[in-house]
């Protein structure tokens, strides 16, 4: 079964996606550091999620003909997966561009906005 | 108690993570202008999916967990969600990047000296 949630849910991390590759492109998909994030921000997912979409104390209710019907780990929707990653893409994504801009404003060269993947910030180490 | 259920557990998301930011190295609240740049387009985008889908009756919410005050249809703590959960993200994602040779107990105090002089 496949309800309207669980088609946004499965065509929003792909736009975002998409978004990413052909119109940002933070290169933040190729990145160590964005997958870690993703993983770690899903595991409190599961906790924080778990405890709002809970069937006996439900905070959030869904109606059943909007959503697959598969609600794992506990009772969570797992299209709340793909609004997640989705959300923490796009929030990743448009973070990275805005420092960038703000480092190219800082040091006044458009060659900071371009060298993007792996430029440093001052004052910090090394990151992976 | 019930009613606050929903905002505690978004307060608690913020206590947690906020020691990223203040003794972790994370450095998300204090770029104000890169973070409005990248909440609103989130909120934007993800708040009105959200809004479409609270109106087309795909999700609601308990009235028992939440405390009763709405902002276009959405409970404040909804509209709250998408502050807190994308700086959760960003605070995760700015510690990690913030690693440095720096043992841990000195690089906490010499973050915070640099802290005083930038500001």
């Amino acid at each position: 079964m496949t309800g309207t949630y669980t088609i946004g849910a499965a065509c929003a991390p792909a736009a975002v996606v998409a978004l990413e590759l052909a119109a940002l492109r933070t290169g933040i998909l190729r990145r160590r550091r964005f997958w870690v994030t993703v993983a770690i921000i899903l595991a409190f997912q599961v906790a924080v999620d778990g405890w709002l979409t809970k069937l006996s104390a439900p905070i959030v209710h869904y109606r059943p003909a909007a959503i697959s019907g598969v609600r794992w780990p506990w009772d969570i929707p797992v299209e709340d997966f793909g609004f997640a990653f989705a959300m923490i893409t796009l929030t990743l994504a448009l973070w990275e561009r805005a420092l960038r801009r703000e480092r190219a404003a800082d040091t006044g060269s458009a060659a900071a906005a371009g060298n993007s993947l792996e430029s440093s910030r001052p004052g910090h180490g090394a990151r992976s | 108690m019930n009613a606050w259920q929903y905002l505690l557990v978004l307060v608690l998301c913020v206590a947690v993570t906020l020691p990223l930011e203040i003794i972790g190295g994370a450095r998300v609240y204090r770029r104000p202008r890169a973070l409005l740049a990248t909440l609103v387009p989130v909120a934007a985008v993800f708040a009105g999916w959200d809004l479409i889908a609270v109106h087309g009756g795909d999700w609601w919410f308990s009235a028992r967990y939440i405390l009763g005050l709405r902002m276009a249809g959405l409970p404040v703590e909804e509209w709250l969600f998408f502050l807190v959960v994308p700086v959760c993200a960003l605070l995760t994602y700015e510690v990690l990047g913030h690693r440095t040779a720096r043992p841990r107990s000195r690089a906490g105090l010499r973050f915070r000296a640099d802290w005083r002089a930038r500001r």
